[in-house]
């Protein structure tokens, strides 16, 4: 780890004002991403602004008709919410596979969102379930927020406050998970949403995408069977030691296919 | 499980003794030890897999406040520090001689601690830096200058002896670091022209990392009032540690100490002295201060010795009734970069046949060189990688020549009466019956019923396969052992060893004997290993070694003691010594019941014993042993494979071991499940990986380095057998490798069952759900 100077500031302006003196300041919220890195030697920030003191930040709500997320609620509360387990039972389940136990308990939503590592979980339901992204400044559309490998539409002094989700009727989470590192090589996120059905890959292109043509087929019909026949346009997809583009391919059909089987199982809300 | 009530005692399924300690995180691991004042070392590593190093500039590293010094290979060669002192070969009695064809010698090249000249593989260590903190010797190893020139790398084993290939070892002028061939190669081609069928592999068996849990550590202090290096550290054991580590310094061995308290694992990739161990006793002792390095998990995956990697061509001959005629092939052993350890070809190549009536055998054995970190023996070395070979040479000719698996095996496994048997290399194996053994795993694993669950697991949509793999394993290893046992007369036993348990559980199996022998209580028997003060001879722990001789010489120890007990009693009791019985931890004369320890406190208060009585009660037993062991087993794996994915799912696994005597059923069955966790490991998801263009390593962390974990496991059926040895004076076999010897092959000839459907008769390791995949859409 190379030297920084650490802050804790207790408001959201506070923080905001630091990150917007350092262009090498760096906000942490669990840390579950960017500690390691930075032990690793493999980033390097003048600042960090640790947001664990800036109060109001974490808790599930409904309101409205959607689900509102506090950007410091960690990966255990979404998974244990009550609330989502009646409302939205789908991302309770994605969050309980993230990373371990220690992981789940430090790391929040909105860093992992901020963060947009391409195999993470969570940029697939905001992408899915048509979420906002609201933060310091404004509040940003999902199709808008992820821009490319760890890139989104935020600005270097701007911070996400919460996400707003809305209630999809069903909804299912399905993950192929690395052999080694245990993050997605695919993960398919299905929303049956009022009017039409969202499909969102995680893990197998240099960010979360949606895939039109089973977007249009499953709002046709919800079931497995509409896949058949259906040749999805993909994005170019990632290659590593363990998973080929074409392999990757082959298990994002594979993956969607449960995730719709899995959302179908369920009563519809 | 073999049915034992005994609840002490050689037999009894105790509880682990050091286990409340170790999970209470009141273990001693070489990083919990610090001393006042001490400097932190951080090695500055090569990023090439193969660069000459022109000019190395520390000056700005120097200056850097608290920066205490950087050493590189030039001062190293100033200071007369020697190369890592390897052996080459195993040098076991037993064990084969590896001449050269030509009658040339083996090439050997000194491994220094620092490169001195080129950087031979990614991590190879090119500087030490000395400083305050260990941020802080980062920072300085940051600053460093390193001139390289990067020359052509050579990682893959086949590629190694290609004409073309970058050649590591100028001196050599290849890659061929030996030329041997083994058994005979005129009756070998007489039975082969003579076959009705030939089954043939060409397979890799893949690198893989030994990952003790423990990173490794070293501490160093110098002594200046007595010129004594100490180091702790954690190894296979402290008594070799000493001796290489003073041969390296240039000291007597008596002014080098080494402490080792818990060691977290070691599997043989850790049994040798390191580069780092040396480099830590020499800052220390060059600078005049303890000195500490930690290696953190990146550090350990590019400088911990690796294993395995053997690239081999095989044939089995078979008669047209499925009669295994003879065995032929080549073998070459990927040793890394440096002449470090060539015995995992060797212990290898001395077992081909396996445990396989095969009248003839013939093999060409090459120990080469690459741009990889150095290899060792890891986990049974080399025997998986052959048990891998013979196990699906035999399923591919009962697949191609239509036999039944079972059945080829059946038929040509040596019998009882058959042993001790001379296999075709000169090993000569003890006893055992092997047929009995592999009959009674295919009954725990219900090998008659499993086309029943095939097809239920196809009705599923899933592909599900069954195999079946015997295993032989040979024992040998530094064959001398001694023992110490002192009862003293406040109620203890101290025993002396020079094994070290790096999770072994010997605290509690090793107590077992002497609760067994001195009818103490284990919880009165005090195991004290690790400090070469204390403990003046020993072999280490590895190659099976550990139980199989601290039995013999614990053993003997005890019947001195109770042999200088019962003079003592006589005297005590006025009797006759030879009248003088010693039953359940009490001698009886002339009417007297003494204990142990009432005799032991008269030999520490008593002025009217012999001079060899005197004080205390106590008898050393210093023993070579020069037979080897030969462990052996058969394993049923099931596999269920996800089409779709080309997930491997372990559905069932069954093993019966020959242990000969089981001295804690418990401990054994431990070793055997995480036994059967590397070698499955290796089958389906371990790999080192280097980039065959740049010799990159790929793997350089549990993100790409694909570990099993609990979960990738179903509950195992771990039976063994208890065929007392005959080699052995208490017939104990080993058993701590057992688990890892055939589960390669097992594993895969269940993979390869699986896909039979798909064309598929040989998968190469490790079956990844890509490749089964591939496999299954016949994709390239």
């Amino acid at each position: 780890m190379y030297d920084f100077s650490y802050h804790r500031p207790t408001s959201l302006q506070d923080a905001v004002s630091l990150l917007a003196k350092q262009p090498d300041a760096k906000p942490m919220s669990g840390g579950m991403s960017l500690l390691p890195s930075m032990k690793l030697r493999l980033s390097k920030w003048t600042d960090v602004v640790d947001l664990a003191a800036i109060p109001d930040l974490s808790g599930i709500r409904e309101e409205a008709g959607h689900i509102i997320i506090g950007a410091r609620t960690r990966h255990v509360e979404v998974a244990t919410s009550a609330l989502l387990h009646a409302k939205l039972p789908a991302l309770a389940e994605l969050a309980e596979g993230i990373g371990d136990p220690l992981v789940r308990n430090r790391g929040t939503i909105g860093g992992s969102i901020a963060n947009a590592d391409p195999a993470a979980d969570y940029p697939s339901s905001v992408v899915a379930l048509d979420a906002t992204i609201i933060t310091t400044r404004r509040e940003i559309a999902a199709d808008a927020f992820f821009t490319g490998l760890f890139e989104t539409a935020l600005a270097h002094d701007e911070l996400i406050t919460a996400v707003r989700y809305k209630i999809p009727k069903r909804a299912a989470y399905m993950k192929f998970r690395h052999p080694a590192s245990r993050y997605a090589i695919v993960g398919a996120f299905v929303a049956q949403m009022e009017g039409a059905v969202r499909v969102a890959i995680t893990g197998a292109g240099p960010h979360v995408f949606r895939i039109a043509a089973y977007e249009d087929a499953l709002t046709k019909t919800f079931s497995s069977a509409a896949l058949d026949g259906v040749t999805p346009k993909l994005p170019s997809l990632n290659t590593d030691l363990h998973a080929s583009a074409d392999y990757r391919a082959h298990a994002v059909v594979e993956m969607v296919r449960r995730a719709v089987k899995a959302a179908a199982a369920r009563k519809s809300i | 499980m073999a049915a034992t009530t005994k609840t002490t005692g050689i037999g009894a399924a105790l509880r682990r003794k050091e286990d409340l300690r170790l999970i209470t995180g009141r273990g001693e691991f070489t990083d919990d030890f610090r001393e006042a004042g001490q400097l932190y070392i951080y090695f500055l590593r090569s990023p090439h897999a193969h660069a000459r190093i022109i000019k190395i500039d520390a000056t700005e590293a120097l200056a850097l406040p608290g920066v205490k010094s950087v050493l590189t290979g030039k001062e190293l060669l100033a200071d007369g520090i020697k190369p890592l002192p390897h052996h080459v070969w195993a040098l076991h009695p037993a064990d084969i001689a590896m001449p050269n064809v030509d009658g040339s010698e083996t090439f050997m090249a000194p491994h220094h601690a620092i490169a001195v000249d080129k950087a031979r593989h990614v991590g190879e260590i090119v500087a030490m830096v000395v400083a305050t903190s260990v941020a802080l010797a980062k920072d300085a190893a940051e600053l460093i200058h390193v001139e390289y020139d990067i020359l052509p790398s050579v990682t893959n084993t086949w590629d190694t002896v290609k004409q073309d290939a970058a050649v590591v070892w100028d001196e050599n002028g290849s890659n061929v670091c030996g030329d041997v061939e083994t058994g005979s190669r005129e009756d070998t081609n007489a039975a082969f022209a003579k076959a009705a069928h030939v089954a043939r592999i060409e397979t890799w068996v893949q690198r893989v990392t030994g990952v003790p849990m423990e990173p490794r550590a070293a501490l160093a202090v110098f002594d200046e009032g007595t010129g004594r290096v100490t180091l702790t550290a954690g190894s296979g054991g402290s008594v070799r540690l000493k001796y290489d580590l003073a041969h390296m310094l240039g000291m007597k061995s008596e002014d080098v100490r080494i402490i080792m308290k818990d060691v977290g694992g070691n599997f043989g990739t850790r049994g040798m002295i390191y580069a780092e161990f040396c480099l830590v006793g020499w800052a220390a002792r060059r600078l005049k201060t303890p000195v500490k390095w930690t290696a953190e998990r990146s550090e350990s995956f590019q400088s911990d010795y690796q294993a395995r990697d053997l690239a081999v061509t095989a044939e089995l001959a078979l008669d047209k009734d499925g009669k295994f005629l003879a065995m032929r092939g080549s073998n070459i052993g990927n040793a890394g970069a440096h002449t470090s350890n060539f015995s995992p070809l060797q212990k290898g190549v001395e077992i081909m046949t396996s445990i396989y009536n095969i009248p003839t055998a013939c093999f060409r054995a090459r120990p080469v060189v690459s741009n990889t970190l150095p290899t060792r023996p890891y986990r049974s070395a080399g025997r998986p990688e052959v048990m891998f070979v013979m196990e699906r040479l035999i399923d591919i000719a009962a697949r191609e020549f239509g036999f039944d698996r079972v059945e080829l095996r059946r038929k040509n496994l040596l019998h009882k009466e058959d042993l001790p048997f001379k296999n075709p290399f000169g090993m000569i194996y003890d006893n055992g019956d092997y047929h009995a053994v592999m009959e009674q795993v295919l009954e725990l694993g219900d090998w008659t019923g499993f086309e029943a669950r095939r097809a239920e697991a196809k009705a599923r949509g899933k592909l599900r396969g069954i195999g079946v793999a015997n295993y032989v394993d040979t024992a040998t290893g530094v064959p001398r052992e001694r023992a110490e046992i002192t009862v003293r007369p406040d109620g203890q036993v101290d025993v002396i060893i020079g094994t070290i348990s790096q999770g072994q559980g010997h605290e509690t199996s090793f107590a077992q004997l002497a609760t067994e022998f001195l009818h103490v209580p284990e919880d009165k028997v005090n195991i004290i290993t690790g400090d070469t003060d204390v403990v003046k001879v020993g072999g280490g722990t590895h190659s099976g070694r550990g139980m199989r001789l601290a039995s013999i010489v614990i053993w003997k120890a005890s019947n001195e003691i109770i042999a200088k007990g019962k003079r003592i009693a006589a005297l005590m009791a006025k009797a006759d010594p030879a009248q003088v019985t010693f039953e359940k931890g009490h001698f009886h004369a002339a009417g007297q019941s003494l204990s142990l320890f009432d005799v032991a406190r008269a030999a520490s208060e008593r002025n009217d014993l012999p001079d060899d009585l005197r004080a205390p009660l106590y008898a050393m037993s210093d023993e070579t042993v020069n037979e080897a062991a030969f462990p052996y087993g058969a394993h049923v794996c099931e596999v269920e494979i996800d089409p779709a994915l080309g997930t491997v799912e372990i559905a069932r696994y069954s093993t019966v071991d020959d242990v000969g005597r089981a001295v804690n059923p418990m401990i054994i069955h431990g070793q055997t499940h995480g036994g059967i966790a590397q070698g499955v490991g290796q089958a389906l998801m371990e790999e080192i990986v280097y980039d065959r263009q740049s010799g990159q390593l790929m793997t350089g962390s549990f993100m790409d380095y694909t570990m099993p974990r609990a979960d990738n496991f179903p509950f195992f059926d771990a039976g063994f057998a208890e065929i007392p040895c005959t080699t052995h004076p208490l017939g104990i076999r080993p058993a701590g490798e057992g688990g890892t010897t055939p589960a390669l092959g097992v594993t895969m000839n269940a993979v390869v069952d699986a896909l039979r459907d798909f064309g598929v008769t040989h998968m190469d390791m490790p079956a990844t759900p890509e490749k089964v995949w591939r496999a299954i859409h016949r994709k390239a």
